[in-house]
């Protein structure tokens, strides 16, 4: 039976820590309350720190911008007001080029997948969120 | 209208149903309605481009709309608020998304508007010069009903 002292093999760290000891920090960004709440709870179960939240690419540029470099990676949905995920993509990405930015949309289209790999995204995930493959792409992105 | 058109939403709303609520769908009989149809309660409007012109319309009672929101939100949600609208919106994207995806996997070029939600009683919808295929679809917490009306542009190619 695992104790403090000697923890059971068995037992992993939770993905947001860091070697250090400290937590990832991660900004979610989405319109939907519904998505933030879904993936601030998904990510905040491995002890990721959702430093910050943004419904809509503008937000996030200045979210971004207002944390750096604090941020370790980004959740980035597409399709959202005022500024789209795409731009808001290059916008950081110009902004600061090692940005580490997962696209989430519920569309799947392969030039769309294309272009924002190629923008420089790390990866891409079709909803419906699945909380196994949002941490496998994340961990990945982060390591 | 072509059947290869509304058949890319009906299987995406079952797919996605499925994976979401861990259910089992069952698919009704499809049917044609060429004039206004009443909403049930809780009605999520996407519109296409594109190819085409149109719209799907996914249609719910509250109290269907009440219990999904509360299975996709993990904890029980007793008033249709703002949380519940957001989600069953989301359920919509999901649909309008997946449906999209394959339509454009066989080749045609549709593209999809944000969501918009409209809740309410007494409610009708009327797409005039629009033919509405219904597809209603059962599920343990209600029926939803998967309304596409889809019309091919004078100067598209398909």
């Amino acid at each position: 039976m695992a104790n403090e002292e000697y923890p059971s093999v068995n037992e992993r760290p939770p993905d947001g820590l860091k070697p250090d000891g400290g937590n990832f920090k991660l900004m979610v960004v989405d319109d939907s309350m519904f998505v933030t709440k879904q993936l601030t709870q998904i990510l905040t179960s491995e002890e990721y720190d959702v430093l910050a939240v943004a419904e809509n690419g503008e937000v996030a540029l200045e979210k971004y911008k207002s944390h750096y470099p604090d941020i370790d990676l980004v959740t980035m949905d597409i399709t959202m007001p005022k500024m789209d995920g795409i731009e808001c993509l290059k916008k950081i990405i110009e902004f600061d080029k090692n940005a580490k930015i997962i696209m989430i949309s519920a569309i799947g289209k392969q030039d769309l997948v294309k272009e924002s790999l190629l923008i420089g995204a790390k990866n891409y995930i079709v909803k419906p969120l699945n909380r196994s493959k949002v941490l496998e792409r994340i961990r990945n992105a982060l390591s | 209208m072509r059947l290869e058109y509304i058949n890319p939403f009906v299987e995406a709303s079952c797919d996605i149903l499925e994976e979401v609520l861990d259910v089992k769908i069952k698919k009704e009989e499809l049917f044609l309605k060429e004039t206004t149809v009443p909403i049930l309660g809780v009605a999520v409007l996407i519109g296409l481009t594109g190819n085409v012109r149109g719209r799907v319309l996914i249609d719910m009672e509250q109290d269907t709309a009440l219990k999904i929101a509360g299975i996709m939100n993990m904890e029980e949600i007793a008033v249709f608020d703002e949380m519940a609208k957001a989600t069953i919106t989301e359920l919509a994207n999901m649909i309008g998304g997946r449906a999209i995806t394959e339509l454009h996997n066989e080749g045609f070029d549709f593209e999809v508007s944000p969501p918009t939600i409209f809740t309410g009683t007494d409610m009708e919808v009327s797409s005039p010069h629009l033919e509405a295929f219904i597809v209603p679809l059962d599920t343990p917490f209600g029926r939803i009903e998967v309304n596409v009306a889809v019309k091919e542009r004078e100067d598209s190619n398909f």
